[in-house]
């Protein structure tokens, strides 16, 4: 993407004033989005963003410039604008470069570019239409489409030089249903770091009609009981509450600033020995993952629970460099060229375990099962949680009985996974972004079905 | 004609008969500086410049952006755009402007800002930290001091005739500082803006936000109670915010605001006025033209607590129909996004008093410092809300004990129509839009604790 005399060039001139090392991102995102609402197609647009920032790091400190022309000129001026926040003496030279060429492990078979844009608004209403099709209470269905080819170029003075493709595509349906005054919504989004072929094993048909049964089920439900109790996730229904409630309490900058209940306690049995957990960018074709991180460290699987003792954290180099360790963890991600990387998530998986999933049901005598969460806060230096549930059952003496809504899941991250007694052998996938310092990133949740020994539910019935 | 609107209309040379074609092109330089502990954390220098094009053709639309402007990146962009349009369902809204004289604003671009050095800005950032450290004995640390600036420009060309550009320049700086008693943590926002560095008030800000951090140690939970209430000019600001969105027709034909089908009634205070007015020289989005070259102008949303008006830009007018025209709205996320209706300046407008008059007149009322929940705690169809409040009580004209962990809850309108006094002290706040905050006394509220 960048000729290699570009490259030395600006990192030269990014080390003049004293940095200890210089970085190169260059991108170009190729991207389509369709939405369709209230039957009609609200947009359809297409985008190209080209861009480059050069990074100048010393110690802890880091200066960043970007520019979107990528000519030498640009790339020096982005270099030296860079280059004037670090305040100190030459002492760090450019290495020979060498290109690395990772193996990629998310092969793509059929290229969003190669689909026309006939068949993917096709696509989009195949989507929409089934999820009206679910009946008369269904009064709102929006329908959205989008893929991207994200091209990275990343080079550093230490001698890094890689030119990787991630590819992404999604399918999302929001629907609204509503009975005698009472609204409800359902939600189905799957994504994955594959091209158009996505869609061959993920029908557009079950999407619609996933988020409109959602809704629709909703409509039968009554209002939430309050109070302690067993609680059951399902396969891929815990995921948020990993990723919220333990993920980022485990990313390095958090740890380093001492922010976070999890700061200090490597080596602890902090969850129940049942709970493994990992975070992993190497995930084939998974919605988090790719085959270079955003400041060229080959993607890795990272252990962060290992049968509940607390194994392991998620770094960029900076927060690497705080920590005193010799590289990061391949955790380095950025929204775009234009925002500096941070210690981020990828796919956040909980390992399956041993229990037949209708077996973690059976013996509870009276309890909550979860098939989905929404959104939640979590505090990090208390590890305290709540998380609104989307749909639950209650559980009654091994059986799912009355649906109810509007239940809230509060607790605590390390307490919650050392009360988990019971891990299913299956596991489902869900797709979502996640926002930090206001950038915003794909990531992949995973899950077995899990069950929690209690936790508390506020609810409004 | 400058470099950046050649640009937008060389976007167009390859339109065809029987498509309106609009480029609308952005160019921006920024910069900005974190500083913590006496030390540059980042400092980011930026800068961007794209194209986004518009294409409708039997009123179906098509929409393509691009940040490589050479001229096969532009031809790319017109023949996505085109393409797009194909898909596009026709709709009455889908329609270009056309071109209508507009007066330059040359005031909102002060020159010089390209040669302050960057070692000039990193010093602004650490005197701002400094400033705020010295400024009360209790502020133990600062979370963090910014500075940042800005020379913004962007230009509109469409087949239709319209052909527009201008330039800003943006400088500002904010703290968050930390007093801390004991086991306690308060935090106080301080904030400077002006169009060069020497019109910024460093001093001002970190006393700011000093003083507001301060002021709260040692708040306590009230019991339940009704008492007059008075909005600090950042809280106004933020009630604001959420106003914004509810005079936007989009929203109004959507069926998402409380205001939709009520023009004509009593909706605020006989005292009080809402206007948007896009040529207000010290309001921050201050522009000549909107982000599709519609020239900008003065609206009076809400006329002596009547509602009069809603927010469009030419897609919404369109399809209000009835003669109804953009009232120079139209605003973009950047380049890569199509139009929607978004405020520019937005401000409360009446008789104004001096702010000691509305201490003297809210005695034994709570002074409303920050409020937490907003956006998620309204509801923007019934205009209910509760939302949580930090704050001081007002005793003798002066502000008095610190208040914490208290609720208010009521509706958008009873709010308005419960201003009492509108204060002198109007100033604009970047905080999602560009919205003044005012010093406001409203009548008596319930304030939920113990």
């Amino acid at each position: 993407m960048l000729d290699e005399a570009d490259v030395t060039a600006t990192l030269t001139a990014a080390l003049t004033t004293g940095g200890d090392w210089a970085e190169i991102y260059a991108e170009q995102r190729d991207s389509t989005a369709i939405r369709i609402e209230d039957h009609r197609v609200e947009e359809l647009t297409s985008g190209r963003d080209i861009g480059a920032g050069v990074r100048v790091v010393r110690g802890p400190q880091s200066a960043y410039a970007y520019t979107n022309v990528l000519s030498r000129d640009s790339l020096v001026a982005a270099a030296k604008a860079a280059a004037a926040g670090i305040a100190g003496a030459q002492h760090a030279s450019v290495a020979d470069l060498t290109r690395e060429s990772p193996p990629t492990r998310h092969p793509i078979r059929l290229a969003p570019d190669d689909v026309d844009k006939a068949t993917k608004v096709a696509l989009t209403r195949r989507a929409e239409e089934a999820a009206w099709a679910q009946g008369a209470e269904v009064r709102q269905v929006l329908a959205a489409y989008a893929d991207v080819a994200q091209r990275v170029f990343l080079a550093n003075s230490n001698g890094h030089l890689s030119d990787t493709t991630r590819v992404r595509s999604r399918l999302v349906a929001q629907v609204v249903a509503a009975r005698d005054g009472l609204v409800q919504t359902g939600f189905e989004g799957p994504g994955a770091s594959r091209g158009f072929e996505l869609f061959g094993e993920v029908t557009p048909e079950s999407v619609g009609e996933k988020a409109a049964q959602q809704a629709l089920r909703l409509l039968d439900s009554v209002p939430s009981p309050a109070g302690e109790m067993t609680v059951v996730l399902n396969a891929g229904g815990g995921g948020v509450l990993f990723h919220e409630a333990c993920g980022h309490g485990l990313e390095a900058d958090a740890i380093a600033k001492d922010t976070t209940v999890y700061a200090g306690r490597r080596g602890e049995q902090v969850g129940s020995e049942l709970f493994t957990g990992v975070d992993d960018a190497t995930l084939p074709n998974g919605w988090g993952s790719f085959d270079v991180d955003d400041e060229g460290a080959s993607a890795q699987r990272t252990v962060l629970f290992d049968h509940g003792v607390l194994a392991g954290e998620m770094s960029d180099r900076i927060s690497a460099y705080k920590l005193g360790l010799t590289a990061s963890s391949g955790n380095g991600r950025r929204q775009s060229y234009a925002s500096v990387p941070q210690p981020r998530m990828t796919n956040s998986l909980v390992l399956p375990g041993e229990s037949g999933p209708a077996a973690v049901i059976a013996d509870v005598a009276h309890g909550l099962y979860a098939e989905g969460l929404g959104g939640g806060e979590v505090n990090p230096a208390t590890g305290d949680f709540v998380f609104g549930i989307t749909e639950a059952y209650l559980i009654s003496n091994g059986e799912l009985t009355q649906r109810i809504r509007g239940a809230n899941l509060i607790g605590n991250g390390p307490r919650a996974i050392s009360l988990v007694d019971a891990v299913g052998t299956d596991f489902a996938l869900k797709q979502g972004m996640c926002g930090k310092g206001g950038q915003w990133v794909p990531v992949a949740f995973g899950t077995p079905t899990l069950r929690i020994a209690r936790l508390t539910i506020g609810g409004t019935g | 004609m400058g470099e950046l609107l050649d640009l937008a209309t060389s976007a167009l040379v390859g339109a065809q008969g029987g498509e309106a074609v609009e480029a609308y092109a952005v160019h921006g330089v920024a910069t900005s500086v974190a500083v913590y502990g006496g030390e540059v954390e980042t400092l980011t220098s930026a800068e961007t410049r794209g194209v986004g094009v518009r294409v409708v053709v039997d009123r179906r639309l098509g929409f393509a952006s691009s940040s490589d402007v050479t001229p096969p990146g532009l031809e790319r962009a017109l023949a996505q755009a085109r393409s797009n349009a194909a898909f596009g369902t026709p709709d009455v809204g889908n329609v270009l402007p056309e071109p209508a004289p507009w007066e330059p604003m040359p005031a909102i671009l002060v020159p010089g800002l390209e040669s302050v050095p960057a070692a000039r800005k990193v010093e602004l950032a650490l005197e701002l930290e400094r400033a705020t450290l010295a400024a009360d004995p209790r502020v133990r640390a600062v979370q963090r001091a910014t500075y940042g600036d800005g020379i913004s420009r962007a230009a509109v060309a469409s087949t239709t005739g319209v052909s527009a550009e201008y330039a800003r320049s943006d400088v500002y700086a904010y703290v968050s500082a930390l007093a801390r008693a004991g086991e306690e943590t308060q935090t106080g926002f301080g904030l400077t803006t002006g169009r060069s560095v020497a019109e910024l008030d460093i001093a001002a800000a970190a006393a700011e936000g000093a003083a507001r951090a301060a002021r709260l140690l040692g708040a306590r939970k009230p019991a339940t109670t009704t008492v007059p209430v008075v909005f600090d000019p950042l809280v106004t600001a933020q009630f604001l915010g959420v106003l914004a969105s509810m005079f936007s027709a989009e929203a109004v034909q959507k069926g998402r605001s409380l205001f939709a089908g009520r023009l004509g009634d009593q909706v605020a205070d006989a005292g009080l006025s809402i206007v948007d007015d896009g040529r207000l020289l010290d309001g921050p989005a201050a522009a000549p033209v909107d982000d599709e070259g519609v020239p900008t102008r003065r609206t009076v949303l809400v006329e002596d607590g009547v509602l009069r008006r809603f927010l469009h830009d030419t897609e919404t007018a369109a399809r209000d129909g009835d003669g109804t025209t953009s009232t120079g709205n139209a605003s973009r996320a950047g380049h890569t996004s199509t139009p929607g209706v978004g405020p520019s300046n937005l401000f409360l407008d009446g008789t104004a008093v001096p702010v000691a008059d509305i201490l003297a007149a809210a005695d034994g009322g709570l002074y409303v410092q920050d409020v937490s929940g907003l956006h998620s705690g309204v509801n923007p169809v019934s205009g209910e809300f509760s939302v949580g409040v930090t704050g001081l009580w007002v005793r003798g004209g002066e502000l008095a004990e610190p208040v914490r962990e208290a609720t208010v809850s009521s509706t958008i309108v009873e709010m308005l129509r419960a201003v009492a006094m509108l204060g002198e002290d109007r100033r604009f706040f970047p905080v999602g839009g560009s919205l003044a905050g005012a010093t406001l006394l409203l009548g008596f509220m319930t304030v939920g604790g113990t």
